[in-house]
């Protein structure tokens, strides 16, 4: 049977299904309910995709695949959001096809930002959404606080999706050097040239003019403000400068009295190491 | 210090080579000052005078170059947890009413026995300071290091912070709960110290760890803080009057910023007892220092005779001795710091 792209009526082959009786009756307003699909990652997980397209299809919804950017500003030029859409763009088609199968209705949304209020917002659009649907690497706290409705997460054996595995093991980037700020060795090195330039500017400004300085310095007054963010703007540039100047030479805090920083990534499910049932379950939370 | 300014104040032309000494005492200064909490401005003062610069505008910029390194320091500091806000900000509040305090009693002392009067009781508040003070802290860091680093904490400071006397104050990050009233002779003895001798974390560090009962290294990092707000307030008056030299100020920040972060960074990699070592260190040897200005002093208030000529080789020694004292400081916290951070890498 075709598939309606944009219908608005759950498609009910009575056929199929013998007794029109047994048949969910379609929902009294004209709005199709949806089941939210959300994930972090380019590609889907198949098994989010065939359980959401297997409940769909049992109480006739729809899907709205939503696949979240949570990192928009990653700075790599870009790369990461044109790897983020063309990956998105592999898994549409995917969820498609196999939806197609079952006649299910999905479609697929593309947003940025935080997924607890993505969520949130779609939740209060138009669409009538009766659950949430969260694929792995998602804290389920993080939606359950934003969502009006129930939400589900979808354990399964198989690796993460994604490239948001996890490392198990120290892996030094700089060869062996432990380096204590996530920023990059070049990072620093742009950020002393960056401010060793703005600080050799305003120390050239103020040393160039030394009359306009004298003349409101040694007025007095309320002139006092002006030497206090003269050096107040100083600080602020060559502060950062000779900062990123010691972290470039790889002079930072000890490692050892570091105090502990958190692993946002904490929460994120691990495959199971038992062999289980490996059918695609649910997990309820309230 | 606070009356009008009459005479025209010049400010001084710089060649090169001030221009390198000031920069590489700044570093010196800052270096020692991100370590110990302090203690790095009280060089600065005398290196500007010899120079040329005259004393007030050497003061008020000494002072305006204080409060931006100190806060430097204090936020490099805090990123290591090593900063107590709330404590440094209710002590600075108070200290800054103990440089007021100060401020008036130099006043006066000033009216009544004129400069030499003033430099001697400068000078005498110096030594005795310093010698008690410094030697307290020395014997405590020999006897740390003897123990093995393990710090118990200050036996009087536990006393103290048992007494319960409404206001009690908490402090998370120093870890400690104590009576407000044993907090504000400290600060307000910090900020006489500082208005005295231009140097209130000789008394201000010792104070949070001995009376208050801070870690060495909370103490050094929470007095940035302290110095930070004395330091805004003094420039903020002496601006007011218009005796702040921007472009001496520049310079000696141009250095101590550089130092103050590698001394804050020096203070993550080297065991507690060694902020005191340092610290009783420098104070000793300024005292000695002191001690050898004071001669000249005493001949012009003509309560000695001596030889004019040794007088001044006394007061050249002086000098020479405090720059050594600084230096001896920044050394050790150089050599502890690599020291400790190739040994961590050759075990990483």
């Amino acid at each position: 049977m075709a598939q309606t792209s944009s219908g608005k009526f759950p498609i009910i082959p009575a056929e199929k299904h013998g007794n029109a009786e047994a048949v969910p009756a379609p929902p009294p307003q004209n709005k199709t309910p949806f089941i939210l699909v959300v994930t972090r990652n380019g590609h889907m997980a198949e098994p989010v995709m065939e359980y959401a397209i297997n409940v769909a299809d049992r109480l006739k919804y729809a899907i709205l695949a939503v696949h979240a950017n949570t990192l928009p500003f990653f700075r790599d030029g870009g790369e990461r959001s044109r790897l983020f859409a063309t990956a998105m763009q592999e898994s549409s088609t995917l969820f498609r096809h196999k939806a197609g199968a079952k006649d299910v209705q999905v479609e697929h949304i593309g947003e940025t930002g935080k997924i607890g209020k993505i969520v949130k917002r779609l939740c209060h659009t138009e669409k009538r959404i009766e659950f949430v649907i969260i694929d792995q690497g998602i804290r389920m706290e993080e939606v359950t606080s934003q969502a009006p409705v129930p939400v589900f997460s979808v354990i399964y054996t198989r690796p993460k999706a994604g490239r948001m595995t996890k490392n198990t093991h120290y892996n030094p980037i700089n060869g062996g050097e432990t380096s204590m700020s996530t920023t990059s060795k070049k990072r620093h090195v742009k950020n002393c040239f960056v401010f060793g330039g703005l600080t050799a500017g305003l120390y050239a400004a103020v040393f160039t003019n030394p009359e306009i300085i004298m003349t409101y310095l040694a007025k007095g007054g309320l002139y006092a403000l002006v030497p206090v963010a003269v050096v107040l703007a100083v600080s602020y540039v060559h502060g950062n400068f000779t900062n990123s100047f010691w972290s470039a030479l790889g002079i930072e805090g000890s490692k050892v009295t570091a105090p502990k920083r958190v692993d946002i990534r904490q929460d994120t499910t691990d495959s199971l190491g038992i062999r289980k049932d490996t059918r695609p379950r649910a997990e309820v939370r309230v | 210090m606070h009356g009008p300014i009459n005479e025209v104040i010049q400010f001084i032309d710089l060649s090169a080579y001030a221009i390198v000494f000031l920069f590489l005492v700044g570093f010196v200064g800052g270096l020692v000052s991100g370590f110990i909490g302090s203690g790095g401005a009280f060089v600065l003062t005398p290196a500007m005078m010899s120079l040329g610069v005259p004393g007030t505008v050497a003061v008020a910029s000494n002072m305006c170059h204080k409060f931006p390194k100190a806060l430097v320091g204090a936020i490099k500091r805090y990123k290591y947890g090593q900063v107590d806000i709330k404590l440094g900000l209710i002590m600075g509040a108070f200290a800054e009413i103990g440089v007021q305090v100060g401020v008036m009693l130099q006043k006066h002392i000033l009216d009544t026995w004129g400069q030499a009067g003033s430099n001697l009781y400068v000078s005498f508040i110096f030594v005795l300071v310093l010698v008690i003070v410094g030697s307290i802290v020395m014997r405590d860091a020999v006897t740390t290091k003897k123990s093995g680093g393990n710090t118990s904490g200050a036996p009087l400071a536990k006393r103290i912070q048992k007494i319960e006397l409404w206001p009690m104050l908490t402090f998370k990050t120093a870890n400690l709960r104590i009576s407000m009233w044993f907090l504000v002779p400290v600060a307000l003895a910090t900020g006489m110290l500082a208005a005295t001798i231009a140097v209130g974390g000789f008394i201000g560090v010792p104070g949070l760890m001995y009376i208050i009962g801070a870690t060495s290294i909370i103490a050094s990092a929470t007095e940035l803080v302290i110095a930070f707000v004395m330091g805004l307030g003094g420039t903020l008056v002496w601006a007011y009057y218009g005796m702040v030299d921007i472009p001496l100020v520049l310079i000696i920040l141009g250095g101590s910023l550089f130092g103050v972060q590698l001394g804050a960074i020096g203070t993550t990699y080297v065991k507690e007892y060694m902020i005191k070592y340092v610290m009783g260190t420098i104070m000793l040897i300024v005292a000695v220092s002191r001690f050898f200005a004071i001669p000249k002093y005493l001949n012009e208030l003509q309560i000695t005779a001596l030889a004019a000529d040794n007088v001044a080789v006394m007061t050249q020694i002086s000098f020479a001795v405090m720059c050594f004292a600084l230096l001896t400081g920044a050394t050790i916290i150089l050599v502890s710091l690599f020291r400790a951070r190739s040994l961590e890498r050759a075990v990483a």
